[in-house]
């Protein structure tokens, strides 16, 4: 080969990944850059506040001047598995008899389909007009952006008055930005009094002291934490006398199991009537807040936040990522920002955590599912009241104590040692209703009462007597129907966001008839 | 006749493109700039942004540079050497995206020098100790002691929580 050639074929080879690496500093350079005018701006509070309206719902429209907190939101689609946790744990139909959570149960999907499982789920039933169905217009007040808003605009005791699906049609959006940002200062607020009211109450941390660290979790737990709909009597404009059922939380008392449960007892409030065992029952709905605060990283102040929208980097940029989800997905991110170990390891760990509470959550779930069913028995011996009134209430207690400790996303993490020490306590207080029913069975001549099988959801709802083909189909009615209409006014209205209902696939536990 | 002529001009234009562009790229990159040990040199890329701030913040700042710690001191080849295998990993890392997390975490060797190099200054204060340890050493061990300095110094001198996270207001660097 000639010498000018390999001159040239070896200029060429220097030029090519020295061309690339030129690219990939001023890139680099770029980002540098970024980061020091996003410090810079950070540092000077940046003048420039988009503008957008009080009330918001449509976090599309914020998503225009956010667009990296936007999408990460959004991400929340990919968390879109359905798992049947009635398949799971049948005993919960038992537990649950005579209740919504009976019909239908499945572990929690992203913040993305939060509107779309309450309006699918079979606990809210097939309403046919703004009157019918199941549920009380309370069951919207944590899906959505647009409670804020109505709660505005309508008044607390007006929205809390009625069936879920008078407001149906103003109900458009999944939880978004305005559920915790300020529309002006996108400082985190508190867009539900009801909190405030709670924090008051309970007394540790007054809702006005409240830091911006404190709000880094305050805001999640407007609706991580249990509440109940407590009935309040008011006049309307036409002086016509109203209840409602406003959402409170039980927290007077302090934020434990224990508290809790004496506040309702105090009250002599119960959610529902067990089908079964005539058990007036608490139902626990989410005492994630609470559970957080007695573990170690509730004690140290980590916020919900840390963890769970932890920094990420996009090129340059550095922003919270709003994809809340498992902190596990992202150690890197997240636990090894303050942990060095490595991360097999940590998961191991956490999954240990979790095989500790499944086994305890088990037994505890067949216990009482046995209590309830040898509970039913008694009643049908003919057993009494003054009989009854003690195995009831020890009943009562552990399931509560039960779901206190388990329903919560993440309690074996957040607060492993609060989780079993409750589960146990549920245990303990089942099993001393069992071997009081045992005394009262032997009594009517069935001391060798077996409970019957309740091993799938097929078996307990029977045993249950669900009705569950006709509560399919009458979803499926309001679906086709009410629903659609929903969808049209709620166009008319100028609240609904394609945006936020964008490849929305029908995904249910349940099945349509053919 | 005509091409050779070509190929002539060819091969001598794309000679002066490859020095043109290394000279462009060792611009860019502030090549000369590596050659000092100015810490703010390590923060010509934002992936140590955390580390120059977790330090400068510390007491060692008034004492010691980063590459007084990192690098070995001495023979002069070893410095040299560790500098350059160092900075073609960073580079490499930074080009090639490698860096996992917003993390960074030392490598073995470099964890070797850096102890190497408290005991180097913190001499008088260590040499008992040292003298101690050997009593301790097995077969397996190394000549030196297994533990570091900061096992139990965990905040010496980046502090114990340490990524960008962690320091939140010092991603663009603010002169003290």
């Amino acid at each position: 080969m000639k010498k000018t050639t390999i001159v040239t074929i070896g200029s060429v080879l220097v030029i090519v990944p020295l061309f690339l690496l030129a690219i990939s500093i001023n890139e680099n350079k770029a980002e540098q850059k970024t980061i020091t005018a996003a410090a810079h701006a950070a540092q000077t509070k940046g003048d420039v506040v988009p503008q957008i309206k009080k009330f918001e719902s449509r976090s599309s429209e914020w998503g225009k001047y956010y667009q990296r907190q936007y999408d990460s939101y959004r991400q929340t689609r990919k968390s879109d598995k359905i798992t049947d946790m009635l398949i799971d744990y049948p005993a919960l139909v038992v537990m649950w008899a005579g209740y919504g959570f009976a019909k239908d149960y499945n572990a929690p999907r992203g913040h993305y389909y939060i509107v779309e499982d309450n309006i699918n789920t079979l606990r809210t039933g097939g309403p046919v007009d703004a009157a019918t169905g199941p549920m009380p217009t309370a069951c919207w007040t944590c899906k959505s952006p647009d409670v804020p808003r109505l709660i505005d605009k309508i008044g607390e005791l007006d929205y809390f008055t009625g069936k879920w699906a008078r407001h149906g049609s103003e109900i458009a959006n999944p939880v978004g930005c305005a559920d915790c940002h300020d529309n002006e200062t996108m400082r985190l607020t508190i867009t539900r009094d009801f909190l405030k009211r709670g924090l008051d109450a309970e007394g540790s941390l007054k809702a006005k002291d409240a830091t911006h660290q404190d709000l880094r979790s305050l805001v999640c737990a407007q609706c991580h934490s249990e509440y109940y709909f407590k009935k309040t009597k008011w006049t309307d404009k036409n002086g016509k006398e109203q209840t409602a059922g406003v959402v409170t939380f039980p927290w007077d008392n302090g934020f434990s199991a224990e508290a809790m449960e004496k506040y309702y007892d105090d009250r002599n409030f119960k959610d529902w009537t067990n089908k079964v065992s005539k058990t007036p029952m608490l139902k626990a709905q989410h005492p994630g807040y609470e559970m957080y605060k007695t573990g170690v990283h509730g004690l140290n102040n980590v916020a919900c936040a840390d963890c769970h929208m932890p920094y990420v980097r996009e090129g340059g940029v550095k922003y919270s990522s709003h994809n809340v989800g498992s902190p596990l997905d992202h150690m890197a991110n997240t636990c090894l920002n303050c942990h060095s170990e490595e991360e097999k390891a940590f998961k191991d760990r956490v999954a240990r955590k979790l095989e500790r509470k499944t086994e305890l959550n088990k037994t505890a779930m067949d216990v009482i599912a046995r209590a309830h069913l040898e509970a039913g028995k008694a009643w049908e011996l003919g057993a009494t009241e003054a009989e009854m009134k003690d195995i009831l209430q020890d009943i009562r207690h552990a399931q509560w104590r039960w779901d206190y400790s388990i329903a919560s996303h993440g309690s074996f993490f957040h607060a492993p040692e609060e989780t079993l020490r409750v589960l146990g306590s549920s245990i303990n207080t089942g099993q001393e209703a069992r071997v009081k029913l045992r005394a009262v069975l032997a009594k009517y001549g069935a001391g060798d009462f077996a409970a019957p099988d309740f091993s799938t959801k097929e078996k307990a709802q029977a045993v249950t007597g669900l009705p569950y083909q006709k509560l399919v189909d009458e979803k499926m009615t309001f679906l086709n129907g009410l629903r659609k209409e929903w969808i049209e006014q709620q166009k008319a209205k100028g609240l609904y966001d394609p945006k936020a209902w964008e490849d929305m696939p029908f995904n249910t536990s349940y099945a349509p008839a053919e | 006749m005509e091409t050779k002529n070509m190929m002539k001009y060819v091969s001598i234009f794309s000679v002066v493109v490859a020095v043109g562009m290394s000279a462009y790229v060792g611009y860019a990159s502030k090549m000369f700039s590596y050659m000092s040990e100015d810490p703010k040199v390590c923060i010509n890329c934002h992936t140590m942004n955390t580390e120059y701030a977790t330090w400068q913040h510390s007491s060692h700042r008034e004492w010691t540079t980063c590459v007084e710690c990192h690098l070995p001191q001495e023979p002069f080849v070893s410095k040299i050497l560790a500098k350059s295998r160092d900075g073609f990993k960073h580079s490499y890392a930074m080009t090639f995206r490698t860096y996992k997390g917003e993390n960074i975490r030392i490598s073995e060797s470099a964890r070797l020098r850096i102890q190497d190099n408290c005991i180097y200054c913190h001499d008088e204060i260590v040499s008992q100790m040292i003298e101690n340890s050997k009593l301790y050493m097995t077969a397996a061990s190394s000549e030196k002691f297994d533990r570091k300095c900061w096992s139990c110094h965990r905040t010496v001198p980046h502090g114990t929580t340490r990524s960008l996270t962690t320091t939140p207001d010092n991603l663009g660097i603010k002169e003290i």
